[in-house]
């Protein structure tokens, strides 16, 4: 029985299902240094998603599609900059008001384009980027098979996602860009007493989370399914948001959270077969991700200390 | 916060929330054109039945769709005047029927379990005015109201044959060694449940030894988690997956064509509504919603409308039926085809009785 569970597909799953989560929680680590709170990632994402998809149906050009979902993420975050930036609206409000436009015009555009809601037609998506053949038998063979099936079946984006978890970790800890964008977001006083553009420096950071956020959408569309369902995105974007502060605010951090919450995932896909010897209701193991991200979020908040200035709109005068 | 900015924020806001409601305008707008041209020398049609469809609306290539199929074959076999009102937002149920009511249409369809909570507040406002509910159950009986179920565990017991046959068979490369078919569901409700009681007992029947898996996604749009499913199943040996999950069974089809497996679609004969789906759909379990609306436009003009009552629409009735093999037509066996139509017949002529739940 233990063997239908603990499979390399279990450990290829959680990689794939955090991906998505990882891109967006690293631009909401981002956004979040720079003291703007970003519970827009669900809809920056679900738009992403969408643009994606409809460029690559106009073209079948699946890299044309995902440079897509990045301009649209960074264009719908823009709203979001300009609202809590420009106008120092409440963040929480403008966020939920992005998610709300994104339900709907991603929605109301499915029916202009394609004359229906519900799910577009497939679309060419990106495979897997290596295609290793499996040698002969032997222990060696085996251990290949897994370290193969594990690391070496994914699509591009999947792989970007490592890449720009520790490209951020390294640019917020360790540049002097991010020097100024931790500091905007403790004490951004202090840093507009410097010379430094508090806003500008803001702004910056909400687009990358929407870049971030977009490109989370294209690997959903693009790279896992290929087509486009409206609310397809699933509260991934809150999940990222869990992910982002259990990850401390830190690149890294959020992407093995989301690791944790992914393999969390895959696990409780591969447990729901045991239903077929014990008689537990599917909800028990559906559950089990989201327990864990409140369990681990409630146990770890108490050391996790926000940007002190997360959330408070920057007043100059 | 000065008066200006805030000002200017709330009108922000207001706009935001606007353009997010724009779909439910749209949907509303629509209607108002005008469905036909009035004729004047036609004569005064017999009837003038009318649908709401639920929050999916039309073009959803499913159950709203097939009802509004029902609808025109209503129209242009019995002559009866139609018209369909969508709805964007579960708010717009009551809105849609009140007007449809005043209009004067009956029978008026309500499409989809969401609504039937708004049929049983709205029909006793309107006691001449006839309604069916589509995948509604009335537990308590309004006179004016019928039911329209469907027996999906019947339809769903014949993809299971299929399905049980098939993971023993070679008719296609991408049939394995292993004993075992899979089933993806969505949310875990009685209703879902029954296609997979139908398609386990199925199975069953024709291969006592076959193992069923069965997964349930926890969502009807989520394609990423069906696409994760499917994978997991096809890792355990399923050739053949069964999905009742809504779009979520589009991410399965995409596990399916990528580590090859066969699917069997849900609702709808979805070789013709998922385009490019041709190379893995075996065939599909169709609900003929479609026919349960002509057939009450069709009791309702031969005064026969069975008001009060919840009527179940199985294979004998025509409500359920297997959709064609398409691409498999010429390689599926002539074993399997038969045991479909001995099932039919076992199923028709009550010699079989398909479980609810499993």
């Amino acid at each position: 029985m233990l063997d239908s569970i603990i499979t390399p597909d279990l450990f290829a799953a959680a990689i794939r299902i955090a991906t998505p989560l990882a891109l967006a929680a690293i631009g909401g680590t981002i956004c979040e240094r720079s003291g703007v709170v970003n519970i827009a990632l669900e809809g920056i994402m679900l738009t992403g998603a969408f643009f994606g998809t409809a460029v690559v149906l106009a073209t079948g050009e699946p890299w044309l599609g995902v440079i897509a979902a990045v301009v649209a993420g960074i264009s719908i975050s823009a709203v979001h900059a300009f609202a809590s930036i420009n106008l120092r609206s409440d963040q929480t409000v403008s966020g939920t008001a992005i998610n709300l436009l994104a339900l709907g015009v991603t929605g109301f555009l499915m029916k202009l384009w394609y004359g229906h809601p519900g799910t577009t037609d497939q679309i060419k998506t990106l495979g897997s980027v290596f295609n290793f053949e499996a040698p002969g038998g032997g222990v060696l063979a085996e251990v290949w098979r897994w370290v193969n099936a594990i690391l070496f079946t994914h699509s591009p984006i999947v792989y970007l996602a490592i890449i720009i978890a520790i490209v951020a970790q390294w640019a917020v800890f360790k540049t002097r860009w991010g020097l100024r964008l931790r500091a905007l977001g403790e004490h951004p006083r202090a840093v507009d007493t410097v010379g430094v553009n508090v806003a500008r420096g803001r702004w910056i950071a909400v687009l990358m989370s929407g870049a971030l956020a977009g490109l989370a959408g294209a690997n959903l569309t693009i790279e896992q399914v290929g087509s486009f369902t409206e609310n397809m995105t699933n509260g991934r974007g809150f999940i990222a948001l869990a992910a982002n502060i259990f990850g401390r605010w830190t690149p890294i951090g959020s992407y093995l959270a989301s690791l944790l919450f992914g393999f969390a995932d895959a696990l409780q896909i591969k447990l729901q077969i045991l239903r077929g010897v014990i008689n537990v209701p599917p909800q028990f193991f559906q559950m089990l991700p989201y327990i864990l991200t409140v369990v681990v979020v409630a146990g770890v908040i108490g050391r996790a200390v926000a940007p002190a200035a997360s959330g408070v709109p920057y007043r100059k005068d | 916060m000065n008066a200006k900015t805030s000002r200017i924020l709330a009108l922000l806001l207001a706009l935001m929330l606007v353009v997010a409601f724009v779909p439910g305008c749209a949907a509303e707008e629509e209607p108002a054109e005008e469905p036909a041209a009035e004729e004047p020398v036609a004569e005064e049609p017999a009837l003038k039945a009318a649908m709401v469809t639920d929050v999916g609306g039309l073009g959803d290539k499913s159950f709203n769709d097939l009802a509004y199929e029902g609808l025109k074959r209503a129209e242009s076999e019995l002559g009866v005047e139609i018209e369909v009102l969508e709805s964007a937002e579960i708010t717009d149920y009551e809105t849609n029927i009140d007007s449809l009511a005043n209009a004067g249409f009956s029978p008026i369809f309500a499409v989809g379990f969401l609504m039937t909570d708004t049929v049983v507040k709205m029909a006793p406002q309107y006691p001449d005015t006839l309604f069916g509910g589509v995948d509604e159950f009335f537990e308590t009986p309004i006179p004016n109201v019928v039911g329209l179920n469907f027996k999906e565990e019947e339809g769903s017991y014949l993809a299971g044959v299929v399905a049980g046959m098939a993971t023993v068979d070679k008719f296609d490369t991408r049939l394995n060694d292993k004993n075992v078919i899979g089933f993806v569901g969505g949310m875990d409700t009685p209703l879902i449940r029954k296609f997979e009681a139908g398609y386990a007992a199925g199975a069953k029947a024709v291969n006592p030894d076959v193992q069923v898996i069965a997964l349930y996604t926890g969502s009807f749009t989520d394609q990423a988690k069906g696409k994760e499913l499917g994978l997991s199943l096809i890792e355990q040996g399923a050739d053949v997956i069964y999905a009742a999950a809504g779009a979520c069974g589009t991410g399965t089809i995409q596990a399916c064509q990528e580590k090859g497996a066969l699917f069997i679609g849900v609702d709808a004969d979805q070789y013709l509504t998922v385009p490019g789906s041709g190379d893995v759909m075996l065939t599909s379990m169709m609900k003929r919603v479609d026919n349960a609306v002509y057939m009450t436009i069709e009791s309702v003009i031969n005064d026969e409308f069975a008001g009060g009552t919840n009527q179940v629409f199985g294979l004998k009735e025509g409500g359920v039926e297997l959709a064609p093999y398409h691409d498999f037509e010429s390689k599926v066996p002539q074993a399997i085809k038969d045991a479909v139509q001995k099932a039919t017949d076992d199923i028709v002529g009550g010699t079989i009785t398909v479980p609810e739940a499993p």
